[in-house]
């Protein structure tokens, strides 16, 4: 739990796209030594609606873990933002979003007929104020031709291109070198082209899903590839 | 060593001793100096299994159509610091394309099955090396296996290119159940080792499923998502078999309900799980494997993770094996009974150990050229044996210590001393 906190704390700020700090699970996993524990710990945070987790697509399996306070924040600014485009009777359906739904179900997706009965329990849903919650960036749907939706974080797309990008520059940035390792200290010098979630963010990530491996030397950490 | 032997005197029962040597044995574990196997060399090894029955014969199955047996206790040829084990007996045009699995009949060594890439499963019998019954299947044979505790019944469950898994029965020669409900192909089936009745598979969809072949549909499917913490109301009580009938009871209520939302008209009470999509790992479901107590289950995937269920309650057990490299394609994991299981898992062209219920990697073992495809371990040797596309089979046993080594070179100079000097 504090390792989530001291991450949120690190996550750059930038307001323009009105996102709010979250952490890829994979960090955890670099900064606590046991991952076990990380995935159990998660779950009951999880359960006890302090956290909640977001399935990323890209590609591999990515999750993403954000506190529930930062989320109806966003909630309630998307409601702002929807309440000058929509009448009232349809953006209503985040309030119940929030109220009914998020309280309910902590998983990762729901499915249509599930979301439905829990939207229910505040008034009667159309399609409208669903696809009103698709648009805000709420609920995707899955690629799977049943009609179940995973759950998302608006605005997320700025971030998943910032992530997909930044990886593959560090990973270039290792592979180009003949050692295929540089140390901790000059990494952390050199200041991302392509991501602006930066150079400590994108290492945490590698390091936790094993694509790096940090040793420890006389002159401080070594950060090498790992070797395939 | 010494304060076990100490504790055993002091009156611990005998079995905690075992246990622990066997335990520090098998956590030892590195390419064995002394012992060889010898395969026969010319086709890729799919699968191994050694018998259940003595733990002395060794199944091969081969890449090029071949099956061959080794005896992996009595060394054919005996040198100075070396056995050589070779094939006691090799079928060389057992199938016509690849054996993707060979396994031993359950109760003795007399008969084994092999499924291939030709579309058939061969009943061997050992002694005369000949087919005794021959199924067809509708596609490419993927996984064979026969249940180790039945009494009553002595059924082939099959995983095929098609999506449904069939039950061959060896007494009759005929198919008696088939069992759909994956929408991809069945990769991995597994018997479980507390219930004769209980099948277990897994798919290209990423499902594992589990089947009760007494009665239709399957009766849970696994969901990586539901872990212990978070049983909700309407999950499905598993496995107690005096709640069978209680059980059919809930089921058809709740097919009632789900009708009335979803289709109209009633759906079939063994379909009901069909409708249910969740996944058990992101990518196809590779291999599974049983714990010998039965009550965990092992499945790896192609999403290279390898992830722990607990059977009685259906859910994951969140155990984080760290990174491993898994093949997409078949492969073949094992591990050890005994108070702390380990599990081997074979990634790429190495091994790697960890712990079952912690999940820690605790080595890696290093020996083959290319792929490994399966592994065997020989419980009472604390010995694996594991076989890989280059055609080998490798054993890895437990460090030797100096003075055995020793002991090996003093008999054989002794021997050799002998030989020189006799005289009449």
């Amino acid at each position: 739990m504090v390792a989530i906190q001291l991450m949120l704390a690190q996550f750059p700020k930038l307001e323009q796209w009105n996102l709010r700090p979250f952490v890829l699970r994979t960090q955890l996993y670099s900064s606590v030594k046991d991952r076990t524990t990380v995935d159990k710990e998660l779950e009951a945070l999880k359960q006890q609606q302090v956290v909640r987790m977001f399935k990323l697509n890209s590609g591999r399996d990515d999750f993403a873990v954000m506190l529930l306070e930062d989320y109806v924040s966003q909630i309630d600014a998307a409601k702002q933002r929807m309440e000058s485009k929509h009448s009232s009777d349809t953006t209503i359906v985040f309030d119940w979003f929030q109220n009914y739904v998020l309280g309910s179900s902590p998983d990762l997706s729901i499915s249509n007929s599930h979301l439905v009965s829990l939207l229910s329990r505040g008034g009667k849903t159309t399609d409208k104020q669903i696809s009103v919650l698709i648009n805000a960036g709420f609920l995707v749907r899955q690629m799977s031709d049943s009609e179940d939706y995973w759950f998302s974080i608006p605005g997320i797309g700025w971030a998943m291109k910032n992530l997909t990008q930044g990886r593959k520059e560090v990973t270039q940035l290792l592979r180009k070198r003949q050692s295929k390792e540089a140390l901790l200290s000059v990494l952390e010098k050199r200041k991302l082209r392509s991501s602006s979630l930066g150079m400590r963010f994108h290492l945490r990530d590698l390091l936790g899903s094993s694509v790096l491996v940090s040793v420890e030397t006389t002159s401080g950490a070594l950060i090498r590839l790992a070797k395939r | 060593m010494w304060s076990g032997i100490r504790e055993r005197e002091l009156g611990a029962p005998p079995w905690r001793y075992a246990a622990s040597v066997r335990r520090m044995r098998s956590r030892a574990l590195e390419l064995c100096k002394t012992k060889d196997v010898i395969s026969s060399g010319r086709g890729a090894v799919n699968s191994l299994q050694i018998d259940p029955v003595e733990a002395r014969y060794m199944l091969a199955g081969n890449g090029n159509g071949s099956i061959s047996v080794y005896d992996i206790s009595q060394p054919t040829t005996v040198e100075p610091y070396s056995q050589k084990h070779e094939a006691l007996f090799s079928i060389d045009k057992a199938h016509r394309y690849s054996v993707s699995s060979v396994r031993w009949y359950p109760v003795d060594t007399g008969i084994f099955i092999s499924g291939s890439f030709d579309k058939h499963i061969n009943v061997w019998d050992a002694n005369t090396l000949e087919v005794l019954m021959q199924f067809k299947m509708p596609g490419k044979v993927f996984g064979v296996s026969m249940s180790p505790v039945s009494t009553t019944h002595m059924l082939i469950a099959t995983g095929t290119e098609d999506y449904r898994i069939r039950l061959c029965d060896i007494s009759s020669g005929a198919f008696t159940h088939t069992l759909s409900a994956h929408r991809d192909a069945v990769w991995a089936v597994k018997w479980s080792a507390s219930s004769e009745w209980i099948l277990i598979s897994g798919g290209c969809d990423g499902a594992i499923r589990l089947w009760d072949i007494r009665r239709a549909g399957c009766f849970y499917v696994l969901d990586q998502h539901r872990s212990s913490a978070s049983q909700e109301g309407n999950s499905f009580p598993l496995v107690l078999f005096c709640f069978v009938y209680f059980f059919e009871a809930t089921e058809i209520s709740r097919a009632a309900k789900t009708s009335k939302d979803a289709t109209p008209g009633r759906v079939h009470p063994g379909l009901t799980s069909a409708l249910d999509r969740s996944t058990a790992h992101y990518g196809t479901v590779t291999s599974l494997q049983t714990s010998r107590d039965g009550h965990y289950l092992l499945s790896a995937g192609s999403d290279s993770r390898v992830k722990l269920w607990d059977i009685e309650r259906g859910c994951n057990t969140l155990v984080n094996y760290e990174a491993t490299n898994i093949n997409g394609n078949l492969t073949c994991e094992l591990e050890v009974s005994g108070d702390k299981p380990l599990v081997f898992v074979p990634c790429l062209t190495s091994i790697q150990v960890y712990d079952m219920l912690s999940g820690r990697l605790l080595s890696t073992l290093k020996g083959h050229y290319e792929l490994v495809n399966c592994c065997a371990y020989h419980s009472q040797s604390q010995e694996l044996y594991s076989g890989s596309n280059d055609r080998r089979i490798l054993v890895w046993s437990p460090k030797q210590s100096v003075s055995e080594d020793e002991a090996l070179g003093t008999i054989a100079a002794q021997v050799q001393a002998d030989e020189d000097n006799w005289s009449d």
